[in-house]
């Protein structure tokens, strides 16, 4: 298998993020095919294609937008660009190279959906996207692609962006559905779910930037066509952001079930500096880590993901070569969640401060011994208890390090100082980063 | 005492209207009046914006000290983020922000007794496959090394 | 009508019942802090879990809404074991005040961690500090630290005052209750955030460090404090009574009671309170005199006099059944309809704020005029001044007002009432003022029982009649408005008579209350001062 450019065809061209360089590379066709269809047919197309979520979840497209209220209540369709789960970066590539594709892929579902009005939630610190954005959008209004009787279909569609402010758990559903209100970005209660009570209590779709993007393929090629990549339960093609030591980081296009394997020597072009692989992160930081072993035999879809005790997530692949201390990497984890947990709920407010606390006493060669199980034991209890999935994302990597790595954690806890790099932790102190 | 500027208060209150509903405005208007007031939102920028906007305060300020974007402190004109988490700290993060606390003379979070640049440490800015990197005011560098990151920091005024 | 099951317990509830509901009205015991019956679901504190037979994971009761047949416990090794380290979560960064705090005693995490805790604590690192003694305004104080982030008084001060004072602030384990930038919590009903905090973070500036809960009894009452009627417990021991807070009565008050009537119990405590008679003959005062024989004293002169000359003045503190005996004593035994209604708030009286403060600051004017129309009073207030001040009225008897804090024409009525010859008294309120003002003649003073010392009736504004048992009792000798009556038309009362030290015991022996005989080591009220 090799990397292939579906979405990312035409992103080499720097005119592809003009209208009229993005309409020379077919461009609003889809568009145009579609405000020809029934919104149920498209709704259905979507959802025999296979297109599952690309944000993380990994939830059926179709079957989402199947949970909406069959009649003529306003609705709103909210494009989730806040890509905060660490090691992401393939949303903020597509938005600066191609905003016009996701504006396409979003009027497309708006129409399927019946919603009249959209808006993409882009993360704060995204400025040049934003930009991208809502250039991207001016241009096609006054293209009439967006606003009243679009195409002369009789369709009416507003789209706007809206820009965060800074906080991880924007991410969630629900959390960029209280941001977008002008509140705390805290989750809500599900249910009920956004489908029948999401945005100002009306029925809501969030999806994210490549999978509305990917509604426009599957409105070209078909939802078989579509499926000429990828397997039966994971169809079509990823983005996925290779980061870490490897050589050559970035984002590639391949197709689902490709070998986690090439990606990382194939097309990373292997581990930098002569080290060799130590562990991978297949998913974003909330997915458990794999061993070198592990990851060699993978592919990456959802089920060989799901199979081996981790998830294909946001597919974020963050690769950690053997020069480096799975301790210090679990401490830079427990901390970003430590920072981010919004702090509604009990178990993730205080759990993910008292891991981060135990991780940090470990790293600073204040460690007890019952330390380890102790983190064990309460990231056990941070899952499956709370409002939203942060504490569950929070938990699985101290899971999964520690697990995995064991005999690097009692090192640390008896020798005071890092098996890998035989020295203790020079860095600011706990105390010096929570001022 | 803060007021915002005509253009500014006219600013806030077309953000009243761009959206759905009122207080989705609160977000753009807190960046707004932050602009504003050199960088950072105090209670007296809040005290503001709730009278213009006829949101409670409380409201304001939980919206305020909820995102980190929103400067609770005043900050040096130029405010420098440099990445912290995982695939950044694997390609060497922590050893440039330590350098640049010690080129600049500053511990993170304070300000350089010049006033011109706060350095602080920042969550994953989604650009991983260019690390190291750190955001300055709106715009990112990326790929940095220890010379260069130092390089583009002396030219900023 | 939805049949489920909880705890092997079957169970008929309405549509759209939430679990946390079925079991909060069917005495069922659960785990909870952030629900309220009385504010939205906030689903935050994640203690009330369940197991509900068919769902592999726990589900938090008080956002679930029953269904047909569903089956329900909280009692499974696997609830406990989440309730425990939900509970333990709450812990981990609670400071250890409870020697110094006032929620001891009645504190949410004391019961749970009794109830599903009793686990030796594997917190080993630096707990998180936060603000401590942080004054929110004039009712109350925070403490940062003791606050589990439940909510409920950032949502009451949304929902229910909608004065909006209170939020939120920061993320995470930083996260702190607080007002903005010196922002007052202030408002009229800020002290029910106390009431509804499940732990020490919120207190009453009022009460803070005065006692004990558990040196404390409790009993409901009827506020007296306006017309709106709420239903509150009274909490008191041998010394007085220390606080107020309400008791929920859907159709009346809600979950809720107002700032202004948790300051009815400062009149009711012997501090404030007329002791013992007094009488005024000839330019002298006399004190100390027993209430009946001052009583007896007023029969004689009431008897000598005619039935033109005597008038009678209520105000609508008092109850039904004290207005009855003294009114028709008036009328059927002196003859006379000279009964004055002294409505001080009459001009204010429909007022009402939305939520549960009305204008007219007695409890039971609809009582009082019932009993004045059903004895056929007709009177008018201007009627008794030109009266008085034409010197026609000669014997004036005044069951004076208890809460003298509305009642801002007390001296102004003083020089009215002074110009009848013989002014009879009754007051529960300290009356030394009288001495100071030199026009009267001549003067009895019969202390009167409050309103939490005898058991009664109020009729509230919407015509509401509500019952009330006596309380306690904290000034022995005062007499009820009845007993009062009873002696001034020349009958006798029987007294049973206590000895002071006996008196508290032998009154409130009430068999949920808990014995206070261990008292006796702590005789006294720990004064610590106020904030």
């Amino acid at each position: 298998m090799s990397e292939v450019k579906y979405l990312t065809e035409f992103y080499h061209l720097p005119e592809f993020k003009t209208l009229d360089g993005y309409k020379k590379n077919g461009g609003y066709k889809e568009l145009e095919k579609a405000l020809k269809m029934q919104p149920q047919a498209i709704i259905d197309e979507v959802k025999n294609s296979g297109l599952r979520g690309r944000g993380g979840a990994g939830f059926s497209t179709g079957m989402k937008w199947g949970f909406l209220p069959k009649n003529n209540e306003p609705r709103y369709l909210l494009c989730n660009a806040d890509e905060g789960e660490p090691g992401t970066f393939k949303d903020r590539m597509m938005m600066e190279r191609a905003p016009h594709q996701l504006v396409e892929g979003m009027i497309i579902s708006g129409f399927a959906i019946g919603s009249k009005k959209s808006y993409i939630y882009v993360r704060g610190e995204y400025d040049a996207s934003i930009a991208s954005l809502e250039t991207a959008i001016q241009e096609a209004y006054k293209a009439g692609y967006l606003g009243q009787n679009i195409l002369g279909s009789g369709f009416d569609h507003d789209m706007d962006v809206y820009r965060g402010a800074g906080a991880y758990i924007c991410g969630e559903e629900t959390g960029m559905i209280s941001s977008l209100e002008g509140s705390k970005g805290q989750p809500k209660l599900k249910p009920p779910f956004p489908a029948v009570q999401g945005y100002l209590k009306k029925p809501t779709i969030v999806n994210n930037v490549e999978t509305l993007a990917a509604v426009k393929y599957v409105m070209r090629d078909g939802a078989q066509g579509y499926r000429k990549y990828g397997t039966e339960k994971s169809a079509g093609t990823k983005l996925f952001s290779l980061s870490g030591n490897v050589v050559k980081p970035g984002n590639y296009e391949v197709p689902l079930a490709y070998p986690l394997k090439d990606m990382i020597f194939n097309l990373g072009g292997g581990i930098k500096n002569g080290k060799k692989l130590k562990a991978v992160i297949p998913g974003g930081s909330s997915a458990p880590v794999l061993t070198a072993d592990e990851a060699m035999k993978a592919t990456l879809d959802y089920e060989c993901m799901a199979q081996m005790g981790t998830m294909l997530g946001s597919g974020a692949i963050i690769v950690i070569d053997d020069s480096k201390c799975m301790v210090e990497c679990l401490a830079n984890l427990t901390h970003f969640y430590h920072h981010e947990s919004c702090g509604q709920c009990t178990p993730c407010r205080e759990g993910t401060g008292w891991v981060d606390k135990i991780t940090h006493s470990i790293l600073s060669g204040k460690g007890r011994m019952q330390d380890i199980e102790l983190l064990l034991k309460v990231a056990d209890n941070m899952k499956g208890k709370t409002i939203c999935a942060l504490s569950d994302a929070a938990a699985l990597p101290v899971i999964s390090f520690v697990t995995k790595f064991r005999d690097e954690f009692e090192y640390f806890v008896r020798e005071g100082k890092s098996k890998v790099k035989g020295t203790a932790y020079k860095g600011h102190s706990h105390a010096q980063m929570h001022h | 005492m803060f007021q915002l500027s005509a253009e500014g208060k006219q600013k806030v209150l077309n953000e009243l209207k761009r959206y759905e509903s009122k207080q989705s405005a609160v977000l753009p208007a807190l960046y707004i009046a932050q602009k504003e007031n050199k960088g950072h939102v105090n209670a007296e920028v809040i005290k503001e914006l709730s009278k213009v906007m006829e949101i409670s305060e409380a409201h304001i300020n939980e919206v305020c000290t909820f995102y980190t974007m929103y400067n609770k402190q005043p900050i040096g004109t130029h405010h420098i983020q440099v990445c912290r988490t995982l695939s950044c700290m694997l390609n060497g993060a922590k050893e440039l922000s330590e350098h640049i606390c010690s080129e600049l003379n500053v511990h993170l979070g304070d300000k350089t007794t010049d006033g011109k640049f706060t350095v602080t440490e920042v969550e994953c800015l989604g650009s991983c496959g260019t690390a190291p990197m750190m955001q300055i005011g709106d715009k990112y560098y990326e790929n940095l090394t220890n010379e260069s990151a130092m390089n583009i920091i002396r030219s900023l005024k | 009508m939805p049949k489920c099951t909880i705890n092997g317990v079957e169970l008929e509830v309405k549509e759209g019942t939430t679990i946390i509901q079925a079991m909060y009205d069917n005495h069922q015991k659960i785990a909870h802090y952030c629900w309220h019956p009385g504010l939205s679901i906030a689903g935050v504190c994640r203690l009330c879990m369940v197991e509900i037979e068919g769902n592999p994971r726990l589900q938090i009761a008080c956002n679930t809404v029953v269904t047909e047949g569903m089956k329900v416990n909280n009692n499974s090794p696997k609830v406990k074991e989440a309730v425990k380290w939900g509970l333990d979560f709450h812990l981990i960064n609670h400071p250890l005040d409870c020697p110094i705090c006032d929620q001891a005693g009645e504190c949410g995490l004391q019961e749970q961690y009794m109830e599903f805790g009793q686990y030796n604590s594997e917190m080993a690192e630096a707990k998180t500090k936060k603000h401590k003694v942080v004054d929110l305004g004039p009712t109350v104080v925070l403490d940062s630290e003791r606050c589990v982030l439940c909510s409920r008084c950032v949502r009451f001060t949304d929902e229910v005052s909608k004065t909006n004072e209170l939020g939120i602030f920061n993320r995470g384990d930083h996260a702190e209750i607080g007002t903005h930038a010196g922002k007052e919590l202030n408002n009229k009903y800020s002290l029910n955030t106390v009431d509804i905090c499940p732990v020490g973070a919120l207190t009453s500036k009022d009460f803070r460090f005065r006692q004990r809960v558990w040196y404390l009894k409790d009993s409901e009452a009827v506020c007296n404090g306006c017309s709106t009627g709420c239903n509150v417990k009274v909490y008191f021991n041998k010394e007085g009574v220390f606080r107020v807070k309400p008791k929920r009565n859907d159709a009346i008050n809600g979950h809720w009671m107002c700032d202004d009537g948790r300051n009815i119990y400062k009149f009711v405590n012997k501090e404030n309170r007329q002791l013992k008679g007094m009488k005024l003959a000839n330019g002298q005062w006399t004190v100390d005199l027993h209430a009946g024989s001052v009583a007896k004293d007023a029969a004689q002169v009431l008897k000598a006099a005619s039935s033109d000359d005597t008038a009678l003045v209520l105000t609508g503190q008092h109850t039904v059944e004290e207005y009855e005996s003294i009114v028709s004593a008036f009328v059927n035994q002196f003859k006379t309809k000279n009964v004055y209604h002294w409505w001080n708030s009459e001009k204010t009286a429909s007022d009402f704020d939305g939520l549960l403060i009305r204008g007219d600051k007695n409890p039971n004017t609809k009582g009082l005029q019932t009993v004045l129309a059903k004895h056929g009073v007709q009177t008018q207030w201007s009627q008794l001044e030109s009266a008085l001040n034409s010197g026609k009225i000669k014997n004036l008897v005044v069951v004076g007002p208890e809460n003298v804090g509305v009642y801002n024409d007390l001296a102004e009525k003083q020089n009215l009432f002074a110009k009848a010859h013989n002014f009879i008294f009754l007051t529960a309120a300290k009356a030394d003022v009288l001495k100071e003002n030199k026009s009267f003649k001549n003067v009895f003073v019969i202390p009167t029982k409050t309103f939490v010392e005898k058991a009664g009736t109020f009729v509230n504004h919407a015509g509401v009649a509500q019952q009330f048992k006596k309380v306690t009792t904290i000034v022995s000798e005062a007499l009820t408005v009845s007993e009062a009556a009873t002696l001034l038309v020349g009958q006798d009362i029987k007294v049973d008579i206590v000895a002071d030290q006996d008196l508290f015991n032998a009154e409130n022996k009430r068999a949920d209350q808990v014995a206070l005989d261990h008292r006796k080591k702590n005789e006294f009220i720990f004064q610590r001062g106020r904030l």
